[in-house]
């Protein structure tokens, strides 16, 4: 059910990295690219106006294109899986590795020199804050669904927690209406406004259960003071308000993978519009 | 929530699972932000296009050289094609939009002098392939990549793969020491320190990069030639008569001629005429009467010398520099005909318009740059003494000669009755250039010119004669001695730092005739030998 279910992440955490045919690709195609640039500087000039340079600037263009494909993929899945374009996975890892060496070939077409001029500043700068902040996107994509995974017994889909927190807070008030006074009050003052909504807190990305047992300590204390059949129902409140807090760390996570959408996708599309005065720049003059 | 079936639910809290498949929620708020920033930019550039010339996409700052152009982008640039080198040449050239010596064909021909290299404009290569610009207000467009240079020029770079210098000769024809002067320049003015004494007489040029060339008056008068010089006694011999013997004074006033104008405003005194002998006291640097006489005595030896019979020295100039011989030669013509013209006689009239001729065809060979110098008409005529004098003639002549020169022969070399020409200018690179006042500072003069072991003789008053101190031995360093500051790490190694890719325009005008036209080209191409019109800056 999760939208960040990472396919590999169950062979990742065996211990044992298995590089697959695109990591090794992409190696080997950096390495190709480094070789020829080591050469390139001993025999040639490497410089962005150079026959060397310009293949770097050139095989560049078509790595950034290839990997903006990618987010157009996911907005023609219809096309795609009628003209059978390969799979998710497969354009995840161009977007993923072709960007990686989009950069490395961006810093070699540049003979890894500063830019001069304010748009090759622009350009120069962009390219890199487009491929570091995939780099993290893609550290996020990693790290988060092992996260979740790792503390949580719920699982939850980020458009549906609104749903799922009603949901629990409608149970745990139906409970509460039966309640003995003393639940009542502990319940007005301490669970229900946490129930109230999805809450977003810094406390999830150091502590996955969002500090649950300090929480719950009060709880604790009422029950040992509860006959049998309300410190069951007590025990039940507790469930629903550990289910909540869960769900607020799915919340937190994944909202922050779509924030970081927001520092990656309008950047690239400035980046690939400038790309674009670039070569026409870079031809008419 | 109740009603849910077991199969609707997860977790063991029994949540509900969607009722139906969820689509991931579309956020195009951020392809709109996203592309409507690209379209703003894209709107800015065709703006910045059509209004301002592409002001604001400029690859960078032009070079401080260029920066007057400002945002005149047309001024160099063409729509879709590189940047004409014609563009350049407007302000490069001064004259007009046609390369001339920032051709490769001018660059072929520099320092080589060899014509048969210079090619046609199709192999030319733009400006703006080697001249990178928009690197910077600061950016140096003169410092060209070695990567330029090895394309054509097989050395690798200068610290490993680069040829040893290419050295002019040295000077052969001076008997000089270095020790001994040094020491006495040392004494005489009271210096301390032996680079001072270096510079007494190697005085930098104004721009510090070379000297000036050695000057008899400057540098050597105060010890040498002085009043109490003389000749030993010599055997007169009259005009036209062939015998050992050498012209008086008198037999150069009556004769007329190159020697006219001076032998009637020199000293008479200086000659003590005895008998059939003479001599002549003091002597002077480039004395005319012993010149003068020296001249008669090879013409006795060598009737054909041709051109070299008008030569003060020997024709050993260094290749490419042909032309000081013709301008020397042309300069005895010119005062040959001034100390003739004025005299009556049909036979003096006929040699002054020989001479005449002869002035008119050097000065056009000087002028015409498609007509090549031929210096061999300076060293054919040289070979071997005229066989109808008789070897014992000969032999008295040349006697005569070491007798004439014998006190000039301290300091200069005399060899078929020709002082050795001196190579006064001390240029010994011939195919880069040597800034001494960026090196004065950084190492010692002796540090880099240590061949002569001028210091480990200095104080050794004994060593007069020390085999390593000639005038011949050239006392400049070798590649290696340059390759151990200028590598990577320390001063710059480049072509360009010590190499000029341009020819030095002080010839522009020669340059530019040969190469600028159909027929100079054609020319140039059937040209079979070196030729000697532009000369290494």
């Amino acid at each position: 059910m999760s939208p960040v279910a990472e396919p590999r992440a169950g062979r990742r955490r065996s211990g044992r990295f298995r590089a697959g045919p695109w990591a090794w690709a992409f190696v080997l195609a950096a390495a190709a690219c480094l070789v020829l640039y080591a050469v390139g500087l001993v025999l040639w000039e490497v410089r962005p106006g150079t026959l060397l340079g310009m293949s770097y600037g050139i095989a560049a263009a078509v790595l950034l294109t290839g990997a903006a494909l990618y987010g157009l993929r996911r907005r023609t899945m219809s096309t795609v899986s009628r003209w059978r374009l390969g799979s998710a996975a497969g354009w995840l890892r161009l977007h993923l590795y072709g960007g990686g060496l989009f950069l490395l070939l961006v810093l070699m077409h540049t003979g890894f020199r500063l830019p001069t001029g304010t748009w090759m500043w622009w350009l120069w700068l962009l390219s890199l804050w487009t491929a570091f902040s995939g780099l993290a996107g893609r550290a996020l994509q990693l790290w988060i669904p092992r996260v979740l995974a790792s503390g949580l017994s719920v699982e939850a889909n980020y458009d549906r927690i609104p749903e799922l927190v009603a949901e629990l807070r409608q149970r745990a008030e139906r409970l509460v209406a039966d309640c003995d006074p003393s639940v009542q009050s502990l319940y007005a003052r301490k669970i229900a406004p946490a129930l109230a909504a999805p809450e977003q807190s810094a406390t999830f990305f150091f502590d996955v259960t969002g500090g649950a047992r300090a929480r719950l300590k009060d709880l604790d204390y009422l029950a040992g003071l509860l006959s049998s059949a309300e410190k069951e129902k007590l025990r039940e409140i507790e469930r629903l308000y550990r289910a909540k807090l869960e769900i607020d760390a799915h919340y937190t996570l994944q909202r922050l993978l779509r924030v970081w959408l927001w520092f990656h996708v309008p950047p690239s599309l400035v980046l690939l519009a400038l790309v674009v005065v670039h070569i026409f720049t870079v031809s008419y003059y | 929530m109740s009603n849910q079936s077991k199969k609707g639910s997860f977790s063991d809290l029994e949540l509900p699972v969607a009722k139906k498949y969820l689509t991931p929620a579309r956020r195009r708020g951020l392809l709109w932000i996203g592309a409507g920033a690209a379209a703003l930019l894209l709107a800015v550039a065709a703006w910045d296009f059509l209004g301002r010339q592409g002001e604001l996409f400029t690859a960078g700052p032009l070079s401080s050289n260029h920066a007057t152009f400002g945002s005149d982008c047309a001024a160099c640039h063409q729509p879709f094609g590189e940047v004409a080198s014609d563009r350049c040449s407007v302000c490069h050239e001064k004259y007009g939009d046609a390369l001339g010596v920032y051709t490769f064909a001018a660059h072929y021909v520099y320092r080589s002098n060899d014509f048969q290299r210079v090619t046609t404009a199709e192999n030319e290569t733009a400006c703006s392939a080697c001249h990178l610009e928009h690197l910077g207000r600061e950016a140096e467009i003169t410092l060209v990549s070695d990567a330029h240079c090895l394309s054509c020029h097989d050395f690798g770079s200068f610290n490993r793969e680069h040829p040893p210098f290419e050295l002019a000769a040295d000077d052969a024809g001076l008997v000089f020491t270095h020790i001994h002067h040094v020491r006495e320049v040392m004494q005489q003015q009271g210096l301390v320190d032996v680079e001072r004494a270096c510079l007494h007489c190697h005085n930098a040029q104004p721009d510090g990069k070379n000297f000036e060339p050695i000057d008899f008056d400057r540098h050597c008068d105060a010890c040498h030639l002085t009043t109490t010089e003389k000749t030993p006694r010599l055997p007169l011999r009259e005009p036209g008569e062939t015998a050992a013997g050498v012209l008086s004074l008198a037999s150069f006033q009556a004769d007329g001629g190159p020697a006219a104008q001076w032998a009637f405003y020199t000293d008479p005194n200086e000659y003590r005429q005895l008998g059939r002998g003479v001599t002549k006291s003091p002597l002077h640097h480039e004395d005319r009467w012993v010149m003068e006489n020296l001249r008669a005595l090879r013409r006795m030896l060598y009737p054909d010398a041709g051109l070299a019979d008008l030569l003060r020295s020997s024709a050993d100039v260094p290749a490419g520099e042909t032309r000081v011989l013709y301008e020397e030669a042309l300069a005895t013509l010119r005062e040959a005909a001034t100390g003739l013209r004025g005299r009556p006689e049909p036979e003096i009239q006929e040699e002054l318009d020989r001479i005449e001729q002869l002035l008119g065809d050097l000065e056009r060979a000087l002028q015409d740059p498609y007509t090549p110098l031929d210096e061999t008409d300076f060293f054919l005529a040289l070979e071997r003494p005229d066989p109808g004098l008789g070897e014992e003639l000969v032999a008295e002549i040349e006697t005569l000669v070491n007798d004439l020169t014998g006190p000039c022969q301290r300091c200069h070399a005399v060899d078929r009755a020709t002082f050795a020409r001196v190579q006064k200018d001390q240029r010994a690179l011939r195919r880069a250039e040597f800034d001494h006042r960026a090196h004065i500072l950084q190492v010692r003069c002796l540090e880099c010119h240590a061949e002569i072991p001028i210091l480990e003789h200095l104080d050794d008053e004994e060593s007069t004669d020390v085999a390593e101190d000639r005038a011949e031995i050239q006392n400049l360093p070798a590649i290696e001695s340059c390759q151990a500051c200028h590598e990577p790490r320390q001063a710059s190694n480049r072509c360009v730092t010590c190499h000029y890719f341009h020819p030095n325009k002080t010839r522009r005008s020669e340059l530019l005739l040969y190469l600028d036209t159909d027929e100079g080209r054609n020319r140039a191409r059937e040209e079979q030998t070196s030729q000697t019109f532009l000369q290494g800056g």
